[in-house]
């Protein structure tokens, strides 16, 4: 490729000055300009969108809150705690992965051991004050139990609402009604995933 | 013949020494071999064989974890052969492994996670019927089977390095498990060191279970504060529960060097709590300031110790610590004879000996630093431990060669019998020859118990011994003659290839009994308690007129058995008042505790480092860098020895204070995990000597105390004198540790 273009760093041929006027500097002159800009045309173009637009009676906006646009399933607002479709149980093991990786310090984990000597989240919680809602947790779960969902109308008189396990956690008559909603963001199964699943030696 | 064979690993030139393995080699070389079974402080077991290696010349692969080298072979560690070899041996680990390291606990820390990935096994060519495995319980203990993928690391540290040997191997193929030795139920000491070593979750502590995930845990090297050994360990910490106070989770230590014991392992959550109590801290300044003493305990950090010296100064008062006192005591006796401020041995120097004598200690409970450093002994250099002692330790009896049972009260006529068999040969001078040659040997003999051929048979059984120990224990500190003791121990030293071990009784005796100036305890109104007994209590345990941090919240330093000045770190916050908050109200600026670390007395051996410079981990190479080395101090040699008058008697019921396994102190005591069992335990004899019987309530008088107690039978024990557990009562240091004693069944109201 011939460089010759660019190595040429001479461009003085190619400047020309803008015709520009000069600021007025007397207070008539001020006035004269005030008066010239403003009953220029253009003001009317922009005039006659919106007075058409009103006659028309076909508005453009959503009436929020009774109307809500649809949002992106990759849209990041409030936390979900899915269930497994099996069995309803909660998806999330404890492992706090969510907890190590959260990068504003906003998530706490407690686990231990129940009485089925199997592994128990006793308290979880979010601070949703702190969130940055970066999607970190449910990038790096390991059991698509954590997800952002949709909801993201978290304002409140306190701060403590909307922490809570249970809060986030799929009830279980949405559960059972078959209507948790999947993540469809990173990491999601896709569809049909099963059918790809290869044996293992145990299932011989 | 030289001692250094050289040879080269994957044409590097590495030089051997005699006795040492390809792997050990390669890993001071830092060329890498992987292993699954391999721990430095046992004998390599060789179940895993993913060391293998490629010997020029040599058919086949040999194994580099027990193979010695040879002088010019030409080792190579990685081929394409060895990888497959390798492979297919964590192919064969993850047969069955249930994939749970979600939930697992050692999920992020586990030896075959991270080489199964190293290793890339991604999919499965091996299968077999997998079996119904039950979880075990086992105390503090939890086995799961089907984790388990028989490395055998448990059982070797446990026979070999902690000598309980409590577990064992069951062999059958694929069904293979570990199961407690000879009994339905794990019956050991519970030092934990299987969960530490085991390389994937299948051996766990039941507490820490499902609690947390190691990559959730804040880790801060410290030291254990139970005994004096000193280990170093972590502890892992973590906000518990969403209310985000700090605790302890679970406590861990570098396994492939140091041990750790129970204690040290469970007993982590004895910090204290309080918040800053102005009224209680205004009359504790006032408190000191009127004081005439202050009376302490060795529960302490140098930094603490430096300062009430501090305040000593200040106010005139003096400082009564009999413990430490005594120590002291002992130690410039020593020093009289032997020209040296501090004793020679260490605990690695007991680990490579090959001859070592204890007297006047239980030391599997008084010190487990030293019990593991003679089963090691025992195990790996086969030395000779002769352990003289009035009470047989049934933890010691696979390790001990020779039992030297002597009568209560006799320790200077066994030191006496010891001295001279030992010096029999020696370069002695006339004075020192002339002290034994006036010694009446046949009332001595008569008095403790011990027959000429006793001595004998030691002497013979140490005849071709290069590293001798002797070891000496706290029952010593307080005798009487403990003067004489430490004269005669000083001449063992002086004149043979004996070092010399002395064991301080807690975790910073021998900082404290360094550091202060201490005076004869003295029963005075106006003592200021300082962890102890006083008028005004400041102390980090209950019933407190103030509160100050445990020794798990504070830093500062200790100085460990083997004369080493450790750093330890804050595992815990601590919001009340310190005694460098006192101190600064008395008067004594520094801006912080750990200011005095640096001033410490060079006339002891310290040295003017800042506690910042001080490291707290061990090299990957496993060389113990915490801290450092007392400096050497000479003393004046004007020490005489004195003529062993009569030996005292003791008859009828006499008790031993001495803890159960596991238990040392109050802050022991106040642990959740520690069982607590404080019964006075005897022998069937003791039984029927005192007229009690199992499960009794008895009254138990002796010096000037009367305590209450249970009566339980041990099998274990033989003779007439019980076991009194000490770390739920108030015990004067300053009294000999076996004690008459008159012992009353109660009836239950």
């Amino acid at each position: 490729m011939n460089n010759e273009a660019f190595n040429n760093r001479d461009v003085s041929d190619s400047y020309f000055l803008v015709d520009i006027e000069d600021y007025p500097t007397e207070p008539w002159d001020k006035f004269k300009r005030v008066i010239k800009r403003t009953f220029r045309i253009e003001l009317f173009v922009g005039l006659w969108v919106v007075i058409r637009e009103m006659f028309k009676f076909d508005l453009h906006t959503v009436s929020y809150p009774e109307e809500k646009m649809p949002i992106g399933p990759r849209y990041r607002a409030i936390h979900e705690m899915k269930r497994l479709w099996e069995s309803d149980t909660e998806r999330c093991i404890g492992c706090g992965l969510c907890e190590k990786i959260c990068i504003s310090n906003c998530i706490k984990i407690d686990t231990r051991i129940d009485e089925n000597s199997r592994k128990e989240v006793s308290d979880y919680s979010i601070n949703l004050g702190r969130c940055i809602f970066c999607g970190y947790c449910a990038e790096v779960c390991p059991e698509l139990a954590i997800t952002h969902g949709g909801r993201y109308e978290n304002a409140s008189d306190q701060r403590e609402h909307f922490l809570m396990y249970e809060d986030m956690l799929t009830p279980l008559d949405k559960m059972t009604a078959g209507t948790q909603v999947e993540f469809e963001g990173f990491g999601a199964i896709t569809p049909h995933e099963d059918e790809r699943v290869k044996k293992t030696p145990l299932a011989y | 013949m030289s001692k250094t064979i050289n040879f080269k690993i994957d044409g590097i030139s590495v030089e051997a020494q005699k006795g040492e393995t390809i792997l050990t080699v390669a890993r001071r070389n830092d060329i890498y071999i992987p292993t699954m079974c391999y721990i430095s402080k046992t004998s390599p077991c060789g179940s895993c064989r993913m060391c293998v290696v490629e010997a020029e010349g040599v058919d086949g692969y040999i194994l580099s974890c027990n193979t010695p080298p040879t002088e010019g072979i030409n080792i190579t560690t990685n081929t394409a052969g060895l990888e497959k070899e390798r492979t297919n041996i964590m192919k064969l680990y993850d047969v069955n492994h249930p994939l749970e390291c979600g939930v697992c606990d050692k999920s992020g820390e586990c030896d075959l996670q991270n080489k199964t990935l190293e290793f890339g096994v991604s999919q499965q060519n091996f299968s077999a019927r997998d079996q119904s495995r039950k979880i075990q319980k086992w105390g503090l203990i939890n086995y799961d089977p089907a984790l388990c993928i028989l490395c055998e690391k448990c059982v070797h540290v446990c026979n070999e390095v902690i000598g309980d040997d409590a577990i064992e191997v069951k062999f059958g193929g694929y069904s293979s498990t570990i199961i407690p030795k000879n009994s339905e139920t794990l019956d050991c000491t519970f030092c934990g060191e299987c969960i530490a070593v085991c390389p994937v979750g299948a051996l766990v502590s039941s507490d820490f279970q499902y609690t947390a995930n190691a990559w959730e845990l804040n880790r801060v090297p410290a030291v254990c504060v139970h005994c004096s050994a000193g280990c170093s360990l972590e502890y892992e910490t973590k906000d518990a529960g969403i209310h985000g106070e700090k605790s302890i989770y679970r406590v861990k230590n570098n396994f492939e060097f140091t041990n750790l014991c129970g204690a040290g392992r469970f007993g982590y959550d004895f910090n204290n709590k309080a918040t800053k109590d102005e009224s209680a801290f205004n009359k504790a300044v006032e408190a000191i300031q009127n004081a005439k003493a202050i009376r302490f305990s060795s529960m302490i950090t140098n930094e603490e110790a430096y300062m009430l010296g501090e305040l000593k100064n200040k106010f005139g008062m003096k400082l009564f610590n009999e413990d430490a006192r005594l120590y002291a005591e002992f130690m410039s006796a020593y020093s009289s004879i032997s020209g040296k401020k501090h004793h020679s041995a260490t605990l690695d120097a007991v680990k490579q000996a090959d001859a070592a004598i204890v007297i006047g200690s239980r030391i599997s409970t008084d010190n487990p630093g030293v019990r593991y450093a003679l089963t090691t002994a025992s195990r790996h250099n086969g030395a000779k431990i002769v352990y003289a002692h009035p009470i047989e330790d049934a933890l010691l009896q696979n390790v001990v060669t020779q039992l030297m049972k002597y009568e209560v009260g006799t320790e200077e006529g066994v030191m006496a019998l010891l001295a001279h068999g030992i010096l029999k040969d020696a370069d002695l001078s006339d004075e020192e020859r002339s002290f034994f040659n006036d010694l009446d040997f046949g009332y001595i003999g008569a008095e403790t118990n011990i027959g000429e051929e006793e001595i004998d048979q030691m002497m013979k059984s140490f005849s071709r011994s290069q590293k001798c120990v002797l070891i000496i224990g706290s029952d010593i500190m307080a005798h009487k003659c403990a003067t004489n003791i430490a004269k005669l121990a000083a001449l063992i030293e002086k004149y043979t290839t004996f070092s010399l071990l002395i064991v301080p009784s807690q975790v910073n005796t021998l900082g404290v009994s360094l550091i202060n100036s201490l005076d004869i305890d003295e029963d005075i109104i106006d003592v200021v308690g300082y962890n102890d007994n006083g008028n005004f209590v400041i102390s980090s345990l209950e019933y407190a007129n103030l509160s100050i941090p445990s020794l798990n919240q504070q830093e500062g330093t200790f100085v460990s058995i083997d004369n080493r000045v450790l750093p330890t770190n804050v595992a815990l916050d601590f919001d009340g008042y310190t005694l460098h908050d006192l101190v600064l109200a008395c008067g004594i600026e520094h801006e912080n505790t750990i200011d005095c670390t640096k001033e410490l007395s060079a006339n002891s051996g310290f040295k003017s480092v800042e506690f910042d410079s001080l490291e707290n981990f061990l090299s990957v190479y496993g060389d113990d860098d915490r801290g450092y080395i007392l400096d050497e101090v000479k003393c004046n040699i004007d020490g005489k020895l004195d003529f062993i008058d009569e030996l005292p008697e003791f008859n009828g019921t006499v008790i031993y204070n001495v803890n159960p396994v596991l238990q040392f102190n109050a802050y022991t005591n106040k642990t959740k995990q520690l069982e607590k069992d404080s019964s006075l335990r005897g022998s069937a004899q003791f039984a029927s000597a005192a007229r009690i019987s199992d499960g009794d309530s008895i009254e138990i008088t002796f010096g000037s105390q009367t305590i209450r107690r249970k009566f339980k039978l041990d099998e274990n024990l033989k003779g007439t004198i019980a076991l009194n557990p000490t770390y739920d009562i108030a015990v004067d240091s300053s009294r000999y540790r076996f004690e008459k004693s008159k012992i009353v069944r109660v009836t239950n109201e």
